[in-house]
């Protein structure tokens, strides 16, 4: 047995060499397919987190009159943190409302002029609600019209970025789109080309594989050989990509964090940490896809 | 040995290669299958070695049925023959020696075995100081030998040659034959398919002669007729 899968690989690992221009062609293609699916990946991962970024900074912010009563503050506190979409709420007092606008403007004059002649605070307590997606906040701005709260509430501050999601969204759709059907493209033409890489070399080894048949080689002796160059190929394919793939990404990593206002985006981490799984799936696909094209091919052009 | 019971093999779309032939080889036979082009013998011998299978009739050897033999079994009766052909079927880019423990390792033997049985067979064709030639390197009569030797690996019951001589010449084809009958000397049965006249007079055994896919003559120390 062992003696076997050594025989066969030898077999294997000579057709690699001596099809070596075959074996470039075929391996360049399954790169090719290997490389469109992780820039899918990639892709995927950056506009996740793009979306969670700007998710990150939408709020609500709620102004409350100057007269609110302290406890209308916190029953509108406590409501809030009682619903489920809602992320985070922190509270601003009156005072601490001034002491930010003072030294917001501490160096214009007539701001400060006239916030001394008016000698009481003008500001009212205020609340930043965050949630933990953009679409509840609706949730939140109607739980705010109740009236219980509504009269003590002056001003609600949506800052909408729901549409600058919207367009993340669309393009990277689009884009997701076009890589969708690029690597399908790439898929189907590493099909052909691992079809006609056996076909070749059952060509080549017609006289071989006759003879090997004439004087007793089983079927699956035969076989092997083709079935373990191809998986040999995938191997190397998805070693290629991964070579490649490494320092791409550690170089494009920084200039993604320059959209990210200067954070890792963690596309390396990512990488790192799923790299088993991912290579592991992408590994199994391809060995899949190149033994189907083989064994179609061998259909075709093996008689045994 | 070997048992045909009324075996026909039509080609498709119709074309007979042999019909309602019915044979029995004992063991140890040495068997000369003769006729012209055309007649069926090398159809005859692709039936023993499930290269073909018959339209009609049962084909058996040693006991066992192979008329409708099953894809996975032909390797296990190709095992217990040796086939030897006009062209050798030899593999060009291997030497006389892997060319020979090739059959071997296809089948899976071991390292130790195939050290062993590799320069005995090598030794009974009297190819024992050409180990690391290559074919080409070799004459047609000496190809032939190393096919001979390969065939023999598996210390088969039967050989079928078809053919073996057809591109040698006379003095060579008789060095063949002679090495066909030690063989069969050694207890294995030989079919030979030829029309090389004076091949068949010189062995003095049995020939079956066929005519158009059928048997016409079948005698015992028989010559070369037609
Ligand atoms: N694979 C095939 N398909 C169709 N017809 C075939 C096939 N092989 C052989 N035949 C036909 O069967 C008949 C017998 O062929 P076969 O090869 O057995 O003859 P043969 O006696 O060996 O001839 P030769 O002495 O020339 O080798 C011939 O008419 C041949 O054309
Ligand atoms: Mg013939």
């Amino acid at each position: 047995m062992i003696l076997s899968i050594y025989r066969v690989s030898k077999f294997a690992i000579q057709n690699f060499w001596r099809n070596f221009w075959l074996s470039l062609i075929t391996i360049t293609m399954l790169v090719l397919t290997l490389l469109t699916v992780n820039i899918l990946v990639v892709l995927n991962f950056v506009t996740d987190r793009a979306i969670q970024a700007v998710a990150d900074r939408v709020e609500v912010s709620v102004y409350f009159h100057a007269n609110a009563s302290e406890t209308s503050v916190q029953n509108a506190v406590t409501y809030l943190r009682s619903l489920q979409q809602v992320r985070d709420v922190a509270t601003i007092s009156a005072d601490e409302a001034l002491e930010q606008f003072a030294a917001r403007h501490q160096d214009d004059e007539t701001i400060m002029k006239s916030l001394e002649e008016i000698g009481t605070n003008p500001f009212g307590p205020s609340l930043i609600v965050k949630a933990h997606e953009v679409a509840d906040f609706n949730t939140v701005l109607e739980a705010l019209e109740n009236p219980q709260f509504r009269d003590n509430i002056r001003e609600k501050d949506f800052s909408n970025y729901e549409a600058i999601i919207t367009r993340i969204k669309d393009t990277t759709d689009r884009i997701r789109t076009f890589g969708i059907v690029l690597s399908g493209i790439f898929l189907l033409i590493a099909v052909l080309i691992v079809f006609n890489t056996v076909r070749m070399g059952l060509f080549i080894h017609r006289e071989e594989i006759g003879i090997m048949k004439l004087v007793g080689a089983s079927n699956a002796f035969v076989r092997a050989p083709f079935l373990l160059e191809m998986v040999l190929l995938s191997v190397v394919a998805l070693a290629v990509t991964a070579l490649l793939l490494y320092p791409t990404l550690a170089v494009l990593e920084p200039k993604f964090g320059f959209y990210f206002g200067g954070q890792t985006v963690g596309l390396i981490n990512y990488f790192e940490q799923n790299g088993w799984r991912l290579f592991g799936l992408q590994l199994a696909g391809l060995v899949f896809l190149t033994l189907f094209s083989t064994w179609l091919a061998m259909r075709k052009y093996l008689k045994v | 040995m070997i048992s045909f019971k009324h075996v026909s093999k039509i080609y498709p779309p119709n074309i007979v290669g042999v019909e309602a032939v019915n044979l029995h080889i004992g063991p140890g036979e040495f068997v000369s299958i003769v006729g012209q082009s055309g007649t069926g013998k090398s159809t005859l011998a692709k039936l023993l070695f499930a290269e073909e299978r018959p339209t009609r009739g049962t084909i058996e050897i040693g006991g066992w049925d192979i008329t409708h033999i099953r894809h996975h079994e032909i390797p296990l009766l190709r095992r217990q023959m040796g086939v030897v052909f006009q062209d050798f079927k030899l593999l060009p880019r291997k030497t006389v020696y892997e060319n020979v423990s090739f059959a071997l390792q296809v089948a899976g033997s071991a390292p130790r075995r195939i050290r062993e049985v590799v320069p005995v067979v090598l030794g009974i064709v009297n190819l024992h100081d050409m180990f690391d030639r290559y074919p080409h390197q070799l004459s047609g009569g000496e190809q032939q030998r190393v096919a001979i030797a390969r065939s023999l690996v598996h210390q088969p019951k039967v050989l079928v040659a078809d053919e073996p001589t057809g591109n040698l010449d006379a003095l060579n084809a008789r060095e063949i034959l002679d090495l066909l009958k030690k063989i069969n000397e050694f207890g294995t049965t030989v079919v030979l398919v030829t029309h090389d006249r004076d091949l068949v007079n010189r062995v003095r055994r049995r020939v079956i002669t066929l005519e158009g896919g059928k048997i016409v003559s079948d005698v015992e120390e028989g010559r070369y007729k037609l």
